[in-house]
């Protein structure tokens, strides 16, 4: 591997890192809507600092986008503030119109500046290594490390200072305001915190992927985990997963990186929200089946309790008068055998006393949706868990 | 219960989208009551709160907390937001929530220690939630959220308290368990102010009140105002509830 290459593994997991940050709390409080509007209304802000510092790098070009890209929040929420439309709609009103004139700007000056939209939206990761830092005719490595490098160091330092106020501001803005946290200073952070990552980011990476490195990561990890640290942690270690295999992967394809770091972290979302243990869908399907039997067993066990008769409990009957198909009556069966609560003699069904004391609780749980006693039932039958 | 006055409310008025939802509205609150406010839905209670707590801005008015203003006077102040108002799936536990009712005595950037920690733990303990301190919310019944909520409450060891339907779907059990706390914090000289819809148990229950929809209808102790009147006045229909003396 040479130095570039490690070079641009490097960029891209900084700037992974610094995206999952802001990203999990923009995905809590259900704003990723507002990264897409950020990294495009930007540009703008891009064009007219470039006009005055001619370097995509400079700290006053990355100010004057930031600036917009909080202008851009501004502006949404003075739009959905006078009730006309909701917010997506004054999303959808306001980055189009700065993007236009962000690109308008750019083809009229086509002739002098260097900047072109494409750049601008996809980045060009592969060049970043060769647009090297000097101080005092000393290479220090690339601009866009740099760049982004201490964007994350800020973040990271405001993370560690004020996570209990984000905490706190994003589960519960109201008691953050009552007891003195302003959510509006709160929310402002966050918002300047995105769009400065957005814009660090771009030069290196383009807007595009900055959206989805702040979007999946923590979309994903929000599946997996029931832990707000644990929730970070993850989306850190997804976002910069699929920074290093996305780059592989783009060198075996020979294609763009931003590009397959994006389809990776499509892939990566996908395959956590199908395989997810317990919000994946595969979990949740499974779960509904396995409700749907055991409220099976519950009527058959019920059943059982309510008639003394042996005719009433032949298996044969059972199929005919519980109107089940065969295979169903079996897993129902099958079950009950399981967990000790039949037992089958010369094809005559009858309960045990596990059964007995289990269906008796069940039904009182189900009329007095009191918990308590089924705490340990919980652990085998879904149908106790809420 | 004395004659000092701890919350104080001046012609206040609310509005959201210019759209005023409180007109007008003159409130004083006693020392050491225990009080339920009652009105329709949209009646402006949540609002009321809210605008106490100086989470909304006004439009006109003022409000003061012991003679002086809200700001000034936060620590003396505890508040449960109608359980509607925050997104339970958030990934936090229960013991963690309760946890954030210390963060206002903490100021910025300061973490809970050990003594936080402590002062969590004994309020789940009072609210019967020791045992579900590591559940993530999500996984907790309706009941059971508002008893963290509640506990929060609690931790906050305010002179004030503002609940917004503290009652809101719990079974018997619950509801009891939380009435008995509220009477008891009465009972150390806590003020205590509940948004309530169960117009029935207003008298078992309070011994103060206020009637309220967009205007205040009237406020005072129950035994004096809670009637017929009132209650047509505020819910617009010819309202009978039998208060047994
Ligand atoms: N964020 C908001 N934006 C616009 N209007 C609002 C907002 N919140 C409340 N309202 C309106 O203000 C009025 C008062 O609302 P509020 O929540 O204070 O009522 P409430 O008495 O607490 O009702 P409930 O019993 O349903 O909780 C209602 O008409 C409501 O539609
Ligand atoms: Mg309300």
């Amino acid at each position: 591997m040479s130095s570039a290459q490690f070079e641009i593994q490097l960029i891209a997991s900084l700037v992974a890192i610094a995206c999952a940050i802001p990203g999990t709390f923009l995905v809590l409080r259900k704003m990723a809507m507002i990264s897409d509007a950020i990294s495009h209304s930007i540009l703008p802000g891009i064009v007219v600092g470039f006009f005055i510092t001619q370097d995509l790098n400079s700290p006053l070009l990355i100010l004057l986008a930031a600036i917009t890209g909080v202008i851009t929040v501004v502006l949404v929420e003075y739009i959905q503030k006078t009730g006309l439309v909701k917010e997506d709609t004054a999303i959808g009103l306001v980055f189009p119109v700065l993007f236009s004139v962000g690109v308008i700007m750019i083809a009229k000056n086509a002739n002098d500046v260097h900047l072109d939209v494409d750049a601008v939206l996809l980045g060009e990761l592969a060049f970043a290594p060769f647009d090297r830092l000097l101080i005092s005719e000393v290479d220090v490595g690339p601009k866009s490390l740099w760049v982004i490098g201490i964007i994350l160091m800020i973040t990271i330092t405001l993370l560690i200072a004020f996570f209990k106020e984000l905490k706190l501001s994003t589960f519960d803005k109201g008691l953050a305001a009552s007891l003195g946290f302003s959510p509006a200073i709160i929310h402002y952070g966050l918002m300047s915190v995105s769009s400065i990552t957005t814009v660090g980011a771009f030069d290196a990476v383009g807007a595009i992927l900055v959206v989805a490195l702040m979007i999946a990561p923590s979309a994903s990890a929000y599946l997996l985990t029931k832990n707000l640290k644990k929730m970070l942690f993850l989306s850190i270690v997804f976002g910069v997963f699929s920074a290093i295999s996305g780059y592989w992967f783009a060198n075996w394809l020979d294609a763009s990186i931003a590009g397959s770091i994006t389809t990776l972290l499509g892939l990566l979302f996908l395959a956590i929200y199908l395989f997810a243990p317990n919000k994946g869908i595969i979990a949740v399907l499974y779960r509904e089946k396995q409700q749907r039997t055991e409220v099976s067993l519950l009527t058959f066990l019920l059943h059982l309790k309510n008639h003394d008769e042996v005719s009433e409990r032949h298996v044969n009957h059972l199929n005919e008068h519980i109107n089940w198909q065969k295979v169903r009556a079996k897993t129902v069966l099958d079950l009950a055998i399981k967990n000790n609560m039949i037992v089958i003699d010369n094809n005559i069904v009858s309960l045990t006393s596990k059964g007995n004391t289990f269906t008796s609780q069940a039904i009182d749980y189900i009329i007095t949706n009191e918990d308590a006693q089924i705490e340990d039932m919980k652990d085998d039958f879904f149908l106790f868990r809420g | 219960m004395n004659n000092k006055i701890a919350v104080q409310v001046d012609d206040l008025t609310v509005a959201y989208n210019y759209k005023p939802v409180l007109w007008d509205i003159d409130l004083e609150i006693p020392e050491g009551v225990l009080m339920a406010i009652v009105g329709p839905n949209g009646a402006g209670k949540s609002t009321l709160i809210k605008s106490i707590l100086g989470i909304l801005n006004p439009i006109a008015g003022s409000v003061s907390i012991y003679g002086k203003s809200y700001k000034k006077q936060r620590s003396l102040v505890a508040y449960v937001p109608q359980k509607g108002s925050v997104d339970w799936d958030f990934p936090t536990t229960a013991l963690d929530v309760v946890m954030m009712g210390t963060y206002g005595s903490l100021g910025w950037i300061k973490r809970p220690r050990q003594k936080e920690k402590k002062a969590t733990l004994e309020a789940l303990e009072k609210v019967g939630m020791l045992p579900f301190k590591n559940r993530q919310i999500s996984q907790l019944s309706g009941g059971q959220q508002q008893r963290i909520f509640l506990a929060r409450a609690l931790v906050q060891d305010a002179a004030i308290y503002f609940m917004d339907e503290p009652f809101q779907g719990v079974d018997a059990t619950t509801e009891i368990a939380i009435i008995n706390i509220l009477k008891e914090l009465r009972k150390v000289g806590k003020t205590v102010v509940v948004v309530h819809h169960d117009l029935q148990t207003v008298p078992e229950y309070f011994d103060w009140v206020t009637f309220l929809n967009v205007k205040k209808i009237a406020t005072g102790p129950v035994k004096d105002i809670f009637n017929d009147d009132n209650l047509t006045k505020t819910y617009g229909i010819n309202y009978k509830v039998s208060i047994q003396e």
